[in-house]
């Protein structure tokens, strides 16, 4: 199972980005500054927009999964168990894994930006995905729920699975890494290898950088660990 | 001061609550009425009992600037550099002192190469400077921000703080999951399911939550 994008081309307003590459089975990290393109990219990997030029193709993915930036953008239902039933699963189990029983018969939209985001992670999660694109997958979650999140992606079977964000610290351990500069999808490989080409590396990443030391990924564990190499 | 007193208001229990003049970053997991809080700070909602006073005034009858949790929402204008200039013309200023003001202020937040781009095509991350921009550019006596930084990179959200220190607004209430940024702060309130389980200074706070996962990273010995 593969994605594979050749000669795709992006345009949305004043902003124009290309995206060549092919991604295979495993956990791609996707990072970019603020407005560098992550969620039309993440709209067109997941065939929900045409590019304007060129093809994305999806060879042995049967099913896709997209959780937008904006989690109110997936509100459908008026309560949060019809919410959660629109998604497939059977309510109980999902408010129990959110500590959001008693809930049920709210609006959506009467969850903190916090809670609804867990809801529709939980709900996206609960099924398997070939191909799960995540679009800052980690904003409005509590430091808790972001390393909850990360083990559940990292225990998920094997498919494609990518995540844009500009999340600085909590993330998962992840295989590939690719970076949005200057309008061009730049593949900068596997990782740990990738790292001392990340031109947009979070702080903490990049002060091991610079001092010489590839963590050997990019969790807080493993951040924490490749310090105590430099103290020695 | 806030002051914030006798307050029931949904989640929140607050018996009584202190926040001095500077910049407070309220900090507390998901659904422990974070957003409830800074929504009575900014006069959104008024509380069902108690009161919250900034410098002895109702926050309906003082000037607030404020970001939603939803930036989305609180856009109103069609092009950016309208939605800057909104707070400035409801006062009535001058066409040639607005237009300055938004220039100076745009380029403080480093989004000059937005003005004239339709608040519909921003992305996420713009939107909120777009808001932010709106919120501070009238230098209102209080400023409201909820978890601003949640949808920018790194860069952008020091740019934020920085324009946020230079806004010559005196009193700042932010809710960040950023612990880093919350260490920056003057003054940090914690809630825990609606009540304020610690408030004080960083040092302060951070020492009672020495272990937790709240503690921040950079911190950690």
């Amino acid at each position: 199972m593969r994605l594979c994008c050749s000669g795709v081309r992006l345009t949305r307003g004043r902003f124009d980005m290309i995206a060549d590459g092919v991604f295979e089975p495993g956990i791609h990290l996707v990072s970019g500054r603020i407005g560098s393109g992550k969620s039309t990219l993440a709209h067109i990997l997941a065939g929900v927009r045409p590019p304007a030029a060129g093809v994305v193709s999806a060879e042995g993915i049967t099913t896709t999964g997209l959780l937008m930036q904006f989690s109110e953008y997936h509100v459908t239902a008026p309560t949060v168990a019809g919410e959660i039933r629109s998604w497939g699963p059977e309510p109980e189990a999902i408010l129990a894994e959110t500590g959001l029983t008693g809930r049920e018969g709210d609006h959506p939209l009467r969850l903190s930006r916090g809670e609804l985001r867990r809801l529709h992670l939980a709900c996206m999660l609960a099924q398997p995905w070939d191909l799960l694109i995540l679009d800052e997958p980690f904003s409005a979650l509590d430091g808790r729920q972001k390393e909850l999140l990360c083990r559940r992606l990292e225990q998920r079977p094997a498919g494609i699975v990518i995540i844009m964000t500009h999340e600085p610290l909590h993330l998962p351990a992840c295989d590939m890494l690719w970076e949005i500069v200057q309008g061009t999808l730049m593949y900068r490989g596997r990782i740990p290898d990738a790292l001392p080409a990340w031109d947009g590396a979070p702080s903490q990443v990049r002060s091991l950088l610079d001092r010489g030391v590839v963590p050997e990924n990019i969790t807080p564990a493993a951040i924490r660990e490749a310090r105590c190499r430099i103290r020695g | 001061m806030i002051e914030i007193s006798a307050l029931r208001h949904l989640i929140l229990d607050i018996p009584l609550l202190r926040i001095p003049e500077g910049h407070c970053m309220v900090i507390g997991g998901n659904g422990a009425g974070k957003s409830t809080l800074l929504g009575l700070c900014a006069g959104m909602q008024v509380p069902l009992s108690g009161s919250v006073a900034i410098g002895g005034r109702e926050p309906r009858s003082s000037q607030v600037g404020w970001v939603a949790e939803f930036p989305d929402r609180t856009l109103v204008f069609e092009s950016v550099a309208d939605e800057i200039a909104s707070s400035l013309r409801f006062q009535h200023r001058s066409c040639a002192e607005i237009r300055r003001e938004v220039d100076a202020c745009a380029e403080r937040m480093g989004i000059s190469h937005l003005l004239s781009a339709s608040t519909r095509e921003l992305s996420g991350g713009e939107r909120v400077l777009v808001a932010l921009a709106a919120a501070i550019i009238a230098r209102p006596l209080l400023l409201v921000l909820d978890d601003v930084d949640a949808h920018l990179d790194e860069r952008s959200a020091n740019a934020v703080q920085a324009a946020i220190a230079h806004s010559g607004t005196g009193h700042v209430v932010q809710s960040t999951q950023n612990m880093e940024t919350a260490a920056a702060g003057d003054w940090i309130v914690c809630l825990e399911k609606g009540q304020v389980i610690h408030s004080g200074t960083p040092e302060t706070v951070f020492d009672a939550l020495a272990g937790s996962w709240l503690y921040p990273e950079s911190w950690r010995g």
